[in-house]
């Protein structure tokens, strides 16, 4: 009884501090927009297209059309019309990802002997520059197999003597080339050689959200601000050992492991109201659905709390002064975040990475969660993460109780 | 006579230092018992062992018949302990703060909040109590401080230095609570290094020094331990001469002596010797034009035992 009495003392304390409250609740919720808002800019670009600049130097020949229109039906660029004599500085700035250089009289010699050479100007390391390398490629190779199709049968019927004429021959040649490339842009809608999509920009981001980028900012920022949400309750403990009142309670004949008990209870409650609030916010406002598998949610976030709580304990018979309660909170806070994917998934971490952050509590935390809400797995898939949670639980808890043994000595 | 605190033979060392000597003192069931003493006597640490604070090196201590070693819990039950250092929750207002330590007590409901109500009448802060304690003067914060140790009705209160570093006024305002718990029955036991205070309340004194019972007894016991008498120091219109004679032959003067015009004369009850002084002065034509009476005080007992002041 006098163990909840004194676990109500420690919230009323901590919830009628205003500066509480901005940590637990309304940190966490802006936070969780902006983190969230963060992830869908990347994910969904506006125009996933590159963005390829179109210098041409040979005005509207029938060849330079056909690339043109080709090039864009392909639907991975997005012309945009550049002085020729600037096409370098427009890659340069970043204006186009890429700029294809027709020079004057291409067309002309696309039949002669010694056709005219397109250049295209990009960065070749970066992806953008090889994409756009390996779309152009495959254009041009397409338009010059149709050239040389046309080629090839003047020059049979010429063996067979069928054409009168120069005349005859050039319109001959003309009718080869249209066919071919009407043949090609028939097999490209039907066949679907490549059919690139916006899709390919969120598997490049490598983010597995399952679509909503709240998916993660919710679960993450949970993480994060429980964390710093035990600054209110970790200096509850150092100023009861600074204001004497923990001698005072000692003289009352509380037992120290009833005082331990106390403040441990009340930073449990004050966790698990927090991380549930925080929940239902995302459950309600942002659809992140943790109501796919309330149960495990529910035990994720019971295991979470108990070792939140016991770190915040342990912070709080550690630290000399509030200065320090801050200080070991926020370190807490940075180490077990950055480490334990809640800014960003540990997937597209390397392995490495990978793996020491799953020696954090915040890793498992944030497992826990995203088996649940990104993963689609079942109610199973909390159990390792609920038991490693409660194995630092535990450890945390019993480094509290060992560091105020040695101060009460 | 029961005893509600007995001290046997208690010992602290604090790595070499030996705080606490072998101090074995009784406080009788009803009685105040001051222990005076200078800063760093050992005070506070004998309250600290009384109050389960501190685990005794050596020795032990009953309180109500409950050994603080064997019994720690039932020892507890039984005291009010007001620490020297103000031990309240800074940001909790009086009434809360005395609702909370009630509670830590085993109090609860209406008979917590009558007993605050209470408490707080003794110490004179019922217009105070939704202050928070943090925004309260040094003198109110003492007074809180006391008040949170009597919610139990304690039949033993330890009061350590409860007046220290406050104003004239609160610190009268506890004097009188002290006295006022003493006469219903509450048995105190009391620390100070104001003499004026054991001298006023106690029914006993221990003089404690480098962790010491020096000397123990009534007030009275103690000054006479050392033998003093009351000191009258005269200055007069005429040569001092002329009356040191008369003045030595007086009845009740043991010595007097005349030093840069001032006669001291040592005297054993200052209301029967004066009017003879008088006469014999008149009676040898000189006229006294000053006088100054000097109680013999606890000051002078521990400067005797000692020979050092017992505030540096
Ligand atoms: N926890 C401790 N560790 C080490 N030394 C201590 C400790 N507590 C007290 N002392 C030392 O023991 C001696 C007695 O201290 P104590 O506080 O009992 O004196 P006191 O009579 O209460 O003095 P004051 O009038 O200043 O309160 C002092 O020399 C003090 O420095
Ligand atoms: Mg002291």
């Amino acid at each position: 009884m006098r163990i909840l009495d004194l676990a109500f003392k420690d919230l009323s304390q901590v919830l009628r501090d205003k500066m509480s409250l901005l940590f637990l609740i309304v940190m966490p919720v802006v936070f969780t927009f902006f983190m969230g808002l963060a992830f869908s800019g990347a994910t969904r670009p506006t125009d996933p297209r590159l963005a390829l600049g179109w210098a041409n130097a040979d005005g509207e020949s029938r060849f330079s059309q056909q690339l043109y229109a080709d090039l864009e039906a392909s639907g991975s660029v997005r012309w945009v019309e550049v002085d020729p004599a600037e096409a370098e500085a427009a890659v340069r700035q970043g204006q186009v990802a890429g700029a294809l250089v027709i020079p004057a009289g291409f067309g002309q010699a696309v039949f002669s002997p010694a056709p005219l050479q397109l250049t295209l100007i990009a960065d070749q390391a970066s992806t953008a520059g090889q994409s756009l390398y390996q779309i152009v490629q495959a254009a041009v190779a397409r338009m010059f197999s149709a050239v040389e199709i046309a080629r090839l049968d003047v020059t049979m019927l010429d063996a067979q003597n069928v054409l009168p004429d120069e005349a005859a021959r050039a319109e001959e040649r003309q009718a080869a080339l249209e066919a071919a490339l009407a043949e090609w842009t028939q097999t490209d809608r039907q066949r679907a050689w490549v059919r690139v999509e916006s899709a390919v920009a969120q598997t490049d981001n490598g983010v597995p959200l399952g679509g909503n980028p709240f998916n993660q900012s919710s679960p993450g920022m949970l993480v994060q601000f429980a964390i710093s949400g035990m600054i209110g309750a970790a200096g509850i403990v150092v100023q009861e050992r600074k204001t004497r009142t923990l001698q005072r309670l000692i003289t009352t004949a509380m037992k120290p492991w009833q005082i331990i008990a106390g403040h441990w209870l009340a930073m449990v409650t004050l966790v698990l109201g927090q991380t549930l609030l925080l929940v239902l916010f995302g459950q309600l406002v942002l659809d992140v659905n943790y109501f796919r598998e309330p149960l495990g949610v529910l035990l994720v976030a019971v295991a979470f709390s108990l070792w939140i709580a016991s770190m915040g304990l342990f912070i709080g018979v550690l630290a000399q002064g509030q200065e320090q309660v801050i200080l070991f909170c926020l370190i807490a806070m940075f180490l077990f975040t950055s480490l334990g994917g809640a800014w960003f998934p540990l997937e597209v971490t390397g392995q490495v990475f990978s793996l020491i952050g799953h020696l954090t509590p915040g890793a498992w935390a944030m497992d826990g969660f995203q088996n649940i809400l990104v993963r689609g797995l079942g109610l199973a898939s909390v159990w390792q993460p609920v038991g490693v949670l409660v194995a630092y639980a535990l450890l945390f808890f019993a480094l509290a109780v060992w560091r105020f043994r040695v101060r009460e000595a | 006579m029961t005893l509600a605190i007995e001290m046997q033979n208690l010992h602290k060392r604090f790595g070499d230092l030996h705080a606490v000597q072998g101090v074995s003192l009784t406080v009788q069931a009803g009685e105040i018992l001051s222990l005076l003493g200078p800063n760093g006597a050992g005070k506070s640490t004998i309250i600290s062992m009384l109050s389960g604070l501190l685990q005794p090196t050596e020795g032990d201590a009953l309180v109500m018949g409950h050994s603080i070693r064997r019994e720690p819990e039932a020892a507890k039950a039984c005291l009010g302990v007001v620490p020297q250092d103000i031990a309240l929750y800074p940001d909790l207002s009086a009434r809360e703060n005395l609702l909370f330590w009630g509670k830590m007590y085993g109090l609860r409901g209406a008979a917590l909040k009558k007993r605050v109500d209470e408490v707080l009448e003794i110490i004179g802060l019922v217009d105070r109590q939704k202050g928070r304690v943090d925004k309260f003067s040094g003198g109110m914060k003492r007074r809180v401080n006391i008040a949170a140790a009597l919610l139990h009705k304690p039949q033993v209160v330890i009061m350590d230095e409860p007046t220290v570093g406050i104003d004239p006024q609160s610190r009268r305002h506890i004097l009188d609570n002290v006295k006022e718990l003493n006469r219903q029955g509450m048995t105190v036991l009391y620390t100070t290094h104001y003499m004026e205070e054991a001298a006023e309340l106690s029914d006993h004194i221990a003089i404690m020094d480098h962790g010491r019972v020096i000397a123990y007894g009534t007030h009275d016991e103690l000054i006479r331990l050392v033998g003093e008498q009351t000191r009258i120091d005269l200055t007069l219109n005429v040569d001092a001469g002329r009356v040191l004679t008369a003045w030595q032959q007086v009845e009740g003067v043991s010595r007097a002596s005349a030093q840069d015009g001032l006669v001291t004369v040592l005297v054993d009850d200052s209301n029967r010797v004066l009017p003879r002084l008088f006469e014999a002065a008149t009676a040898a034509g000189a006229r006294i034009t000053g006088v100054d009476i000097r109680e013999p005080n606890l000051e002078a007992v521990f400067l005797h035992l000692t020979g050092r002041a017992l505030r540096d």
